[in-house]
């Protein structure tokens, strides 16, 4: 009997740590007033940091497409190499400012740019030194588990490892920090667990694109 | 410039419709006429880039301008321009100095208007951050019209050339993602031109005159020394990343020799696109 209830308790735990069979994280993210948030990036920290460790990032890109970045935001792994092909059939010249990530890329079209390693964590903003009106967001995240709010505000972390979580949410126009949306949850393998945040978002200034007569005219 | 010229035309355009409540620049309220103008323009544009502090422009335009009542005044032109910009630094909020030069023809219906239209500016500004930008410009502007017969032995028939120093500072201000403000502080001072009907005490301070029968049988453009303050203000809005909506209004108050001095307002809406 004893043999029959250790193999029953064995193949829970092998199922449990078979890929697929992981904890699932469901998040939804609002504005105070019910607005559904797009591009709200949700970070999930698990308590044991041996969990969070993972194999080489995966490479990443970030295109340049009708003179934007696309995608506006996007979060990536500690360490990831990150591309910025250029879709557009003039030049872009990359750059930020940001202290998780100082770089330039001179001017330069199609995919001649190298690749950008992203090895501090936190926020880079991206701009092009042409096309002032660009702007786009990296987020360096020093956990792999991460995912980014669709247009509806949802967002899925999916095949965690059941375990203690700390998680947050950060977006470009947050008015409070995103030590402000830190929650504690544990997840296990027997169902999704659901959160859902109101965080409150500062008005957005954006360079207009299009400037009209009264302004400095030809860029 | 370690990078080769390389750019892409970018085409743009803009319709307009304002009201003008003294087209002919007079002093006196029988002489004060007023009309609502349509205008469309197509600009056009590449931007070269030259290396990391460097880009020159190449642009042009064609445009057009349709008066309700002095269908005389309707017209056509053409502009080309150059442009060498340099920034100070990486970045939006780098400050920036752009110089440049263009000239334009432009064909009137009464065609005694027609002119080339040379220009020279000197242009700077610094957007301060994501709401505030603050640019300066001072232009040159040579207004080469085709001289009339004498009316008068011995004064000039030239009354539609104008040269004129211009400038403006300009202040941007967002109040929204999508929305800006514009004030724009205006001074001008060189030739005008105003059209009246005959008059003593402009006809002894003009350089030169001219019949204007656009303004009616008996009108006369007398060309003056004059300088002219004024402000302009908008506000714009974005409905998509390509367009702008803008409402603006302008004041300008011009003293000229002679005690000759007018005022103008002119309110405006356009519509921008720019690919």
């Amino acid at each position: 009997m004893n043999r029959i209830l250790a193999a029953v308790a064995g193949l829970t735990l092998l199922w449990g740590a078979l890929p697929g069979r992981g904890a699932e994280l469901h998040v939804l993210v609002k504005d105070h007033h019910g607005k559904l948030i797009a591009d709200a990036v949700v970070l999930a920290t698990p308590s044991d940091p041996k969990v969070a460790q993972r194999a080489k990032p995966p490479p990443d890109a970030v295109d340049q497409v009708d003179k934007q970045f696309v995608p506006y935001v996007k979060p990536v792994f500690l360490g990831s190499k990150v591309r910025f092909p250029n879709s557009d059939h003039i030049r872009h010249q990359v750059y930020s400012f940001s202290p998780a990530k100082k770089f330039e890329l001179p001017l330069y079209s199609g995919t001649d740019a190298p690749p950008v390693v992203f090895d501090k964590p936190g926020v880079v903003v991206l701009g092009c030194n042409i096309h002032d009106w660009m702007v786009g967001y990296i987020y360096v995240s020093e956990t792999p588990f991460f995912a980014k709010t669709e247009a509806a505000g949802k967002a899925t972390i999916d095949d965690l490892p059941p375990g203690e979580y700390t998680v947050r949410v950060w977006h470009p126009s947050m008015e409070h920090g995103e030590d402000s949306t830190t929650r504690r949850v544990t997840l296990s393998a027997e169902g999704p667990a659901n959160i859902e945040w109101d965080v409150s978002l500062k008005p957005t200034f954006r360079i207009p694109r299009v400037s009209g007569a009264a302004s400095p005219g030809y860029p | 410039m370690p990078y080769a010229a390389h750019g892409d035309w970018t085409l743009g355009g803009e319709v307009g419709f304002r009201h003008d409540n003294n087209v002919g620049n007079a002093q006196s309220s029988p002489d004060i006429v007023e009309d609502s103008v349509i205008s469309a323009r197509l600009p056009i544009f590449q931007l070269f880039p030259l290396g990391e502090s460097y880009s020159l422009t190449i642009a042009g335009d064609l445009s057009g301008e349709s008066f309700h009542r002095f269908t005389g005044l309707n017209n056509a032109s053409i502009d080309a321009a150059l442009a060498l910009k340099k920034k100070w630094g990486l970045g939006a909020f780098a400050p920036w100095a752009r110089i440049g030069a263009s000239v334009a023809r432009s064909d009137y219906r009464d065609s005694y208007r027609n002119a080339w239209i040379y220009r020279a500016t000197l242009a700077s500004g610094q957007r301060i951050d994501e709401r505030w930008n603050l640019w300066m410009e001072y232009a040159f502007e040579r207004r080469a019209a085709r001289a009339q017969a004498e009316l008068v032995p011995g004064l000039s028939g030239d009354a539609f050339s104008q040269d004129s120093h211009n400038i403006a500072a300009n202040l941007e201000y967002s109040l929204g993602e999508r929305t800006f403000l514009t004030l724009g502080l205006l001074g001008r001072h060189g030739d005008v031109e105003s059209t009246t009907a005959r008059s003593a005490k402009i006809y002894y301070a003009s350089r030169a005159l001219a019949e204007d029968p656009a303004f009616g049988p008996e009108s006369y453009a007398y060309r003056l020394t004059g300088t002219t303050y004024g402000f302009r203000v908008g506000i714009n809005y974005a409905p998509t990343p390509h367009s702008l909506l803008g409402c603006g209004f302008e004041r300008l108050e011009t003293h000229a020799d002679g005690g000759n001095s007018y005022t103008k307002s002119v309110p405006e809406i356009t519509w921008d696109y720019s690919f």
